[in-house]
Order: C-alpha cells, then structure tokens, then sequence
C-alpha cells in the first residue's frame, strides 16, 4: 500500500514510548484519534477515514526525518530530538509534556572544581550536536563518543570522563554516582509541521494547533 | 567484484533518460524566458569569496564550497544565480539602459546536508529583472515562475506570496530594537513559532503589540486575510507592503494566474537580500518549495557606488519539478526515438545517405555501428526504444 496521494488526508507521526500515550491523549481530546491507536499496534500506519487522518507511529528519533521530508504533514517530537537534528520544520506549539533537561554530569567522586577542568576530555553524548555547540560556546574542545542509551555507564566502565544527557527527575544519576555540573538546555515536547504542509494545508494545521493551544491553557489553568 | 567508483558526497549523474527529461525542460523553461523578452547569460561557475557573500553577510559562508586561487584569493563555488547576476550588471553591464531583463539555467552548488531534489550540486532556471521597480515588475516575475511550472508540466501547485517589508513595518511600529527585530526575524526564518511567542512575551509590549508580532507567520490566506492583515499594520511601511501586494496580485489577475496564487505574510526568505514581495512555491507531496524569489533593491549597491538599481526575480529548482511530475503521476518529458537503421555487409553507404536524408527532415536516426542481419536489427531497434525499423540489403 502506498499513500502517496496523501492530499486530502493529514498526516501526523508520533513517537514510540513514554511521549507516545502523552501525545495520542492531548490529540484525542480535539478529536484528533484513531480506532485502534496504540503505540503497541502492529500496524505501522494508523487511518480515520471519516476525519481523513493519519498516523504514524515511529521510532522517536525519526519523527523529525518524516516530517521534514513530508511524509508526515505533523509530528509530536520532544525539544532536544529537534535541538540535535536541526531540521528545518515549522515548530508550532510547546506541548508542556515531557519536560526534562539537558545537562552534562560527571562521576561525583572524580569532581573538578571547574568546567573548563573538564576541556580535552572525553564526553559520552546521544546529543554530539547539542553537546558541541555548549562546548564550543565555553571555548572547549572535546572528543564525543557517541552512545545511543544508557549514557550514564560511559564513566563507571572508563569510556568517558563525563556525560551529556537528559535528566528528568535526576533519580538515574543518583543510583550512578553522578553529579549535574552543568545545565544545557530545557526540552519539552513541540507540535512540528513539514514547511510545504504549512502553507498548503495551512487552515486544518492552524486550526489543530489554536484548539491544542485551549486545550493546554485550559490544563494549566486547572493545574495551578 | 570490482568496486564502483565513488561520486563525492551531494553529487549525481544524469543517466540517458534522465539527462533528455532534463534538457526538455530546461529547453521548454529557455523557449519561454526568450519569448517574455529575457536574454540568457552565463557567469563562471567560480567566483571570489567576497563577491559571493557581500549582499548575504557572514552566515552564508559555511554552505559554500571554498577552494584557493592562484593569488591565495579565496574563491567559492556560486551558491545561487542571482549575487553572480548582480555582480555583472553592477560591473560589465553598467550603462546599459534599464531595464535588463536576463535569464539563466545553471548549475549552482552549496555544501550542505543534501535534500530530497536537491543535491549540493544543484540545477536553477530563473530571471532577474533589473532596474524596475514596480509592482507591475513583480508581477511580471511571478507569472513568469507560473508559466515555468504550467510549461514543465505541473498543474497542481500553490505559489505564497509575501512581503518582508510587512513584517519590519510591523515590527517598527512597536518600536522594536534592532537586535530585537533580528532576533524575532530569526526565529521566523528559522520557522520556530515557540521561539517567536517565548521572545515576544519577554518584550515589554502591550498584550495587543504582543498577539499582533505572534500573529505574523499564521497570516496566511487569500484576499480576506489582506483585510484581516490591514488592521495589524499601524504604520506607512507595513500598510505600504500590503498595498503593494493588493496591486501585484490584480495584475496577477489579469495575467490569468492569480487562481494559483495565496498571500502568506510569513515568508522570509533564506537570503537576506529581500527588500519587498517575496514568493515561494510548493506543490502536494514534495516537502520542500519548488521555486522561489522576490524583490532585492539594495543588493547591487553593495557592488559598488552608483550602481543602485531596483531588481527583482526568481529561481526554479529543476530536479525538484521533475521530482514532482514523477510524484504526482504526471506524464515526464520524453525524447522520441523514431528510425533505426541496419544494413547488410557492403551496404553502409546507401545506410548513410538514407540516414542523412531522414535527419534531414528532423527524424531522429540511429545507424547501426556494423553490417548485421535483419533479425539482429530488429532486435537491437528494439532495445533502444525505436519505433521503427529500416533494413537495407
């Protein structure tokens, strides 16, 4: 099956794991859903046809790779992912879910007094990108060796003096030994649309994202 | 297996097929650009660094390819069309009487993350149009960039026009800081509207300034958007701007274009040239714009002193069109192959003249390159796609 003609239908890609069920409920509740739309689905491709929606459901790291090429109109897709990838999509709304930072820590034991202490050192990053441009930023040099999870056993084991990652809660670094010495960035998940969507089906796109925007408002109101 | 020979990164052949589909639209693109009354020319495909990155500033140099000169100037591959136009115009052209109008259909090349239809090297049809400065000009541009695309073939595309001198009015009325000003400008080339609403609220503005500068990349729309767009603009520039559009886009009219035509207030080009109507366009199902361009005044006075003069323009992404007519089904452009000639031993010669004769009246002939039977004609006819075969014995 292909669906190429994807013309008349949008097409929004959401990402596997914990943004996953976030993203499907907040969509849900503009009436953005799909029969059958779980992230443990088998189908790859999701279809409503009576609203003429799509989704996809894809690995996290891709989601801004199917929008910026458009075969997704839209995707849900947290800060740092995009941060990292630099890819050129329009980033229409702050979702407020999936909050979290990028820091870089080290083993506490090992602490230096200083971050520039830390120049010329080996750094274990899923973000080499974000990682370079707050190094450089400082003036430091490093080498980056790029791991794709479990960031934190890149000191214990000996792979690296420190860690770029991102935390929530911070619970993870605790049980390892790490401490945070210094913060990056925040990321929270965005609303991302592909450039030529925007403008093609700009009134439906508009219209989801001012009707999340209520949603999001009338969420926080409650909250606080 | 011996190993294939790499090309470098960003880089492609065109293969037979693809070559011919591409030179028939280049011709059709050619044919056209002539008969608006636009003479072609051709720029070196290298030129000095500072001629390249004058009108665009220091952010353009990473994308370009860089190689040193004989002198230990540093020179660059063209990234575009237009600085290299400009440059020609503010220098050998000088004194021709205005306007020029002048086309290009060139290879341009620029290091960077390769694209879906666009390589680092990279093919653009355009025109530049210099020394007018009317609307009628802009106009002329735009329904030129529509003609391109109905004669490559396209029929379902969306051309969005815009006007940067909206969006710095808007932003004067509020008196917004320079810094300020490029960094909300940033924020929007860079399509970030999170960015855009989180520097917006940090500014010391009223609730309205604040919904008004947030409200500029979604004004997006047809003529009741303009209506809508007039009520944000406070001040001679932005109202200026809209007046503008509201008279390219009756022009528009009566060119017989303007169905494919939207406004979006929102488009800020990547150069930062752009001094008026910028436009950009897409079509269903290719994730990037097929053509772009836009009014550039100022770009020919950083060449020099007295060469001001107004200019506007556009180019169209060749690969990209041929992207799209294969996308959306569309018949692509294709080279017809009509008479292969055979023959049998000792009878070349009456192969040549009987050739020569049907090329003559524009056929195109293949002979073939030995003596062989009828059987082994026909076949090899049929291999190369021709539709007829003539065999001499």
């Amino acid at each position: 099956m292909q669906l190429n003609n994807n013309k008349e239908y949008l097409t929004i890609a959401l990402p596997k794991g914990k943004l996953f069920s976030l993203s499907a409920d907040l969509l849900a509740k503009v009436g953005y859903t799909a029969e059958g739309l779980t992230d443990k689905s088998r189908k790859l491709v999701i279809t409503n046809e009576e609203k003429k929606l799509r989704f996809i459901i894809t690995k996290t790291a891709d989601v801004p790779t199917y929008v910026e090429y458009g075969a997704a109109d839209l995707g849900v897709i947290g800060k740092d992912v995009l941060a990292e990838n630099g890819m050129d999509v329009y980033e229409l709304l702050d979702l407020g879910f999936g909050r979290c930072h990028v820091m870089m820590a080290v083993p506490k034991a090992e602490r230096r007094p200083q971050l520039t202490d830390y120049a010329q050192t080996r750094v274990a990053t899923k973000f080499p990108h974000i990682a370079e441009q707050f190094f450089s930023a400082h003036g430091m040099q490093m080498e980056y060796i790029k791991l794709n999870g479990s960031i934190e056993l890149g000191p214990i084991v000996g792979l690296s003096e420190s860690i770029v990652d991102i935390v929530e809660t911070g619970t993870t670094l605790k049980e390892n030994d790490l401490e945070e010495i210094a913060y990056i960035m925040d990321a929270t998940a965005r609303l991302v649309a592909n450039r030529v969507s925007f403008k093609l089906k700009f009134e439906r796109i508009h219209k989801l994202t001012e009707e999340l925007r209520k949603v999001l408002a009338l969420e926080k109101g409650a909250a606080q | 297996m011996k190993a294939m020979l790499a090309i470098p990164y960003g880089t492609r052949d065109f293969l037979p097929l693809e070559a011919t589909e591409k030179r028939i639209i280049e011709s059709k693109l050619a044919r056209l650009f002539a008969g608006w009354g636009y003479d072609e020319v051709v720029t070196p495909t290298i030129e000095y660094l500072d001629t390249l990155t004058r009108g665009a500033g220091t952010d353009l140099e990473p994308q370009l390819y860089k190689l040193f000169g004989k002198d230990n100037k540093i020179l660059a591959l063209r990234h575009e069309m237009t600085t290299p136009i400009a440059r020609l115009v503010a220098s050998r052209l000088q004194g021709q009487p205005l306007p020029l109008r002048l086309a290009y259909i060139s290879s341009v090349f620029r290091s960077e993350q390769a694209q879906t239809g666009r390589q680092c090297e990279f093919y653009q049809a355009g025109v530049e149009l210099m020394g007018a400065a009317s609307a009628a000009a802009d106009a002329e541009v735009v329904a030129l960039a529509i003609r391109g695309m109905l004669v490559a073939g396209l029929k379902d595309f969306t051309v969005c026009l815009g006007q940067v001198e909206f969006v710095s009015g808007v932003m004067e009325q509020y008196n917004l800081s320079e810094q300020a000003s490029d960094a909300l400008k940033e924020a929007m080339e860079k399509h970030d509207l999170v960015l855009l609403e989180n520097l917006v609220d940090e500014l010391q503005l009223s609730e309205q300034a604040r919904r008004a500068l947030k409200e500029l990349p979604l004004l997006s729309g047809g003529q009741e958007m303009l209506a809508q767009a007039r009520e944000l603009a406070l001040n001679a520039t932005s109202r200026r701007a809209l007046d503008n559009l509201t008279e390219i886009y009756e022009l528009l009219e009566a060119y017989g274009v303007a169905d494919y035509v939207k406004f979006d207030l929102g488009i800020i080009r990547d150069f930062s040239y752009y001094t008026g109507m910028v436009f950009e366009a897409y079509t269903p199902g290719l994730g990037f714009p097929l053509a772009g361009g836009g009014r550039y005044d100022h770009l020919l006075s950083d060449f020099g002193e007295g060469t001001a003069c107004p200019a506007t323009g556009f180019a169209l992404g060749i690969e990209r069109v041929l992207l799209a007519l294969t996308r959306q089904g569309l018949q692509r452009p294709e080279a017809a192959k009509d008479v292969y000639v055979g023959y049998a031993p000792g009878k070349i010669a009456s192969a040549i003249s009987k050739v020569t004769e049907l090329r003559e009246e524009g056929q195109v002939v293949e002979l073939a390159a030995a003596p062989g039977t009828e059987a082994e004609a026909r076949a090899l006819a049929n291999q190369q796609g021709y539709s007829r075969l003539l065999y001499l014995q």
